[in-house]
């Protein structure tokens, strides 16, 4: 396929324009914390805003697009619905631009009801915002339930699922990355239609003054939030069983045990959404304790089987060291101490110390920072270095991998230091008795300027190959 | 006799002078605390606009009047077509002061504590206390070394298999697969008893079905934009904010056990409690049209920041409130 007709190569340019500025608001947030630009304070909530659904936003697309990538060597994925995919996207993401810049919106990527209609924003900043998810809430929809059209051309749904390996048979062969895609896309659609019906009752409200619940509000929004970073998280694990077995010279099948775990995490990971709302005492008691038993036992298949299955494959191999397998190897690592951060929090008894800290986005930067981020840049440093062939630079590219690794962990490091002293997250200034805060905001600052050095140092290798394959 | 009844008279004159002063003092002093607790959350003093105007000379650009009802009755000059409030509203993206529910003589301490501040008397802020980092509590240090500690083995168990690579050779797939089923086995056994241990002890086991009758005390918050109202009683709506009485020094004593139950009266807030090491000891969240029965022993003496930790829009950073355990 020519390169300038691969979808993906499309993606690829908006990940690299959008990814650094929304790297550069997080460094901005921090600097305001940091005391650096105290002065700033009144933009601190519209970045957040902006970086928080930007980044959700970015990366779900993006794992969205190398999956429906690597589809296309099993499937055929709609051309033209890739490209509304691609053009949703665009408009969606000026709507919230305009939001934010023009309006000041600063409800915060949760956009937790009531707060959207009770802001020092004005109305149409909130009905803008809102349009704007809602175009690319529904863009994917569609995008999602095409893809599974796709699978479903070739694979039945329990192949698909693969539950003829859970019965004992091994035909069809059907590649781990269709059955955690297929997975995934369920939850996909599951995430996005609470996301429709959330987008309802705030139009509702909006026109019809029709007064919502607001922990009815408060469980849709997690549901969905919580379920599509999640699920982009393991379209990314996906892509990593698609093409570590490249690098590593053995193959890496689906078997028993692989589709066994998958189609456990599609029953757990649709009920770990309620450690979102612990703190929230009038939620119904069982479904306190049913979050807590699902996040933990979500972890159980993703580390024995999956993070087994890599360590296992790369064990001894007769590796192929370049950016695309440092990159997946530590994108999987990174998952992995997300994960820890996570199920840390996900313990009832302790989050009632770490809820609402910065304990928080330490975590979730984590996993998708140095898990689902390193992952994306992965793959797509392995199309454009397929399309190209040209000779690898391997000191800039351990260069920008190392880089990108300590830019990274920096930050989360001061995010974790910070939780654990209790430090509130979505703070734009620290109170006097929190001010160290505000020191571990600096450092925190400081090296998510070293984490953009390292990625202008991966598009320095993998930027120069998009090019050479958009315009050769 | 004549100078013997004038030194009588400039002394009485001067006592009362004096105690005028002293009053106007306390009461300055009384407002300056009165305003950092209620007002500097969405006004500054000469730092420029925050939710609300910027307060530097207000006693010299508005009618003292004016200024007193704004700080009484917002609500009610609004509810007159008030032009003023009425144009600052609509500067103000919107945003209404609400009814703080204080009496005369607060309103009083605190047009006091505004004329000592546009005179140059008082100082906007009190001189920031400095605070040295604490010692992690040990709940939270127990949290922070288990991170560490688990993402160490990580780390080392990622770093051993790439050096591994080193010397490429063939593995035992049997032996690797006997191995996942022991460490399948472990994480399970694991996962249970972390389960075992953790799950009987949630907040909502520690008071769901327990008698109010062992609780000393019940304190009602109601949080909004951008305070926390602290009362003996339930306030629900705005309208209760005036009419119910406000607690504005809050202590209690050490050893009791306090129910705080929490709502909002507009967006989700949270209701932070650091203890005196200036970590949290407990929280839980003020959702509009609910109440959040939070149950905690307060032992250590001390004062207890709260914060609100939900973010609540512009002010979220300086809603706060304290107690005193003594």
């Amino acid at each position: 396929m020519q390169a300038a007709n691969r979808q993906i190569f499309h993606w690829m340019p908006v990940v690299f324009v959008l990814f650094p500025i929304l790297i550069l608001l997080g460094a901005f947030m921090r600097s305001v914390q940091g005391g650096v630009l105290p002065e700033l304070e009144g933009w601190f909530y519209p970045m957040m805003t902006l970086h928080g659904v930007g980044m959700v936003g970015l990366w779900y697309v993006a794992s969205m697009a190398i999956v429906a990538d690597l589809l296309t060597r099993y499937v055929r994925p709609s051309p033209v619905v890739a490209n509304v995919a691609l053009w949703g996207t665009v408009i969606g993401v000026v709507l919230l631009l305009a939001s934010v810049f023009l309006g000041r919106y600063a409800a915060g990527w949760y956009f937790l009801y009531p707060l959207p209609f009770k802001g020092e924003w004005p109305a149409w900043s909130n009905l803008v915002f809102l349009l704007s998810l809602t175009v690319l809430g529904a863009v994917w929809l569609v995008w999602t339930l095409d893809l599974l059209r796709a699978i479903g051309s070739r694979y039945t749904l329990p192949q698909a699922l693969g539950w003829h390996y859970i019965a004992g048979r091994s035909e069809p062969a059907v590649p781990p990355a269709i059955l955690i895609i297929t997975i995934s896309l369920i939850c996909g659609i599951a995430a996005l239609v609470s996301a429709v019906i959330l987008m309802a009752l705030f139009f509702l409200e909006m026109f019809a003054g029709i007064a919502n619940d607001p922990l009815l509000m408060k469980n849709l929004t997690f549901f969905f939030g919580h379920t599509i970073i999640n699920l982009a998280m393991y379209l990314g694990v996906a892509a990593a069983y698609e093409i570590l077995p490249h690098y590593a010279g053995r193959p890496w099948k689906a078997n028993r045990v692989v589709a066994i775990a998958w189609n456990c995490v599609l029953l757990i990971v649709l009920f770990a959404y309620f450690h979102h709302l612990y703190m929230d005492f009038v939620q119904p008691g069982p479904l306190q304790y049913i979050g807590q038993i699902a996040s933990y036992a979500s972890a159980v298949p993703s580390t024995i089987v999956t993070l087994f299955g890599a360590l296992l494959l790369v064990f001894h191999a007769r590796m192929r060291w370049n950016l695309t397998s440092i990159l997946l190897f530590l994108g999987l690592a990174g998952w992995a101490i997300g994960g820890i951060g996570a199920m840390i929090d996900s313990t009832i008894n302790v989050n009632v110390r770490l809820h609402n800290t910065l304990w928080v986005p330490a975590h979730f930067h984590t996993y998708n920072l140095a898990g689902l981020a390193f992952l994306v840049l992965a793959y797509f440093h392995h199309v454009c270095q397929n399309a190209t062939g040209l000779p690898e630079n391997h000191l800039l590219q351990r260069a920008s991998a190392l880089t990108m690794t300590f830019g990274a962990y920096g930050v989360f490091l001061m995010f974790y230091l910070a939780g654990a002293y209790s430090v509130p997250r979505r703070f734009a200034l620290y109170p006097a008795e929190l001010a160290h805060g505000t020191s571990y905001a600096f450092w925190g600052m400081l090296c998510a300027l070293l984490f953009l050095l390292g990625f202008l140092l991966y598009l320095g290798e993998t930027g120069r190959r998009w090019w050479r394959a958009v315009a050769g | 006799m004549l100078t013997r009844l004038l030194k009588w008279l400039f002394g009485v004159l001067a006592s009362l002078a004096l105690a005028g002063a002293a009053h106007a003092q306390a009461s300055a002093d009384s407002g300056r605390a009165l305003f950092e607790q209620l007002c500097v959350a969405c006004h500054s003093i000469g730092e420029g606009e925050r939710v609300g105007p910027d307060l530097a000379g207000v006693t010299q650009r508005r009618d003292e009047a004016w200024i007193e009802r704004m700080i009484r009755e917002p609500d009610t000059l609004v509810a007159e077509g008030d032009p003023l409030i009425t144009a600052l509203v609509e500067r103000y993206n919107g945003i209404i002061m609400p009814r703080l529910g204080l009496n005369e003589a607060q309103t009083e301490a605190i047009m006091a504590h505004l004329h000592a501040l546009d005179s140059g008397v008082a100082t906007a802020t009190a001189p920031a206390a400095v605070y040295a980092t604490p010692e992690l509590m040990p709940s939270q240090a127990l949290v922070w070394r288990m991170f560490l500690l688990i993402s160490a083995v990580i780390v080392l168990v990622f770093a051993a298999v790439a050096f591994s690579t080193g010397r490429p050779r063939e593995v035992s797939i049997a032996r690797a697969y006997g191995l996942r089923r022991v460490l399948f086995l472990a994480a399970l056994v694991a996962v249970a008893g972390v389960l075992a241990t953790t799950l009987p002890k949630t907040p909502y086991a520690a008071h769901g079905n327990a008698a109010v009758t062992e609780v000393d005390r019940i304190i009602y918050v109601a949080a909004r934009q951008f305070e926390f109202i602290w009362s003996d009683e339930p306030i629900v709506s705005a309208a209760d904010v005036g009419r119910v009485p406000r607690l504005h020094q809050l202590a209690i004593d050490s050893g009791s056990t306090v129910e705080f139950r929490v709502t909002s009266l507009d967006v989700n807030h949270a209701f932070g409690l650091y203890g005196p090491q200036r970590q949290i000891v407990a929280q839980t969240q003020a959702m509009p049209g609910y109440v959040n029965r939070l149950r905690v022993r307060l032992d250590e003496p001390g004062e207890y920041p709260v914060l609100c930790i939900e973010y609540c829009a512009a002010a979220h950073h300086r809603m706060r409130s304290s107690l005193i355990v003594r």
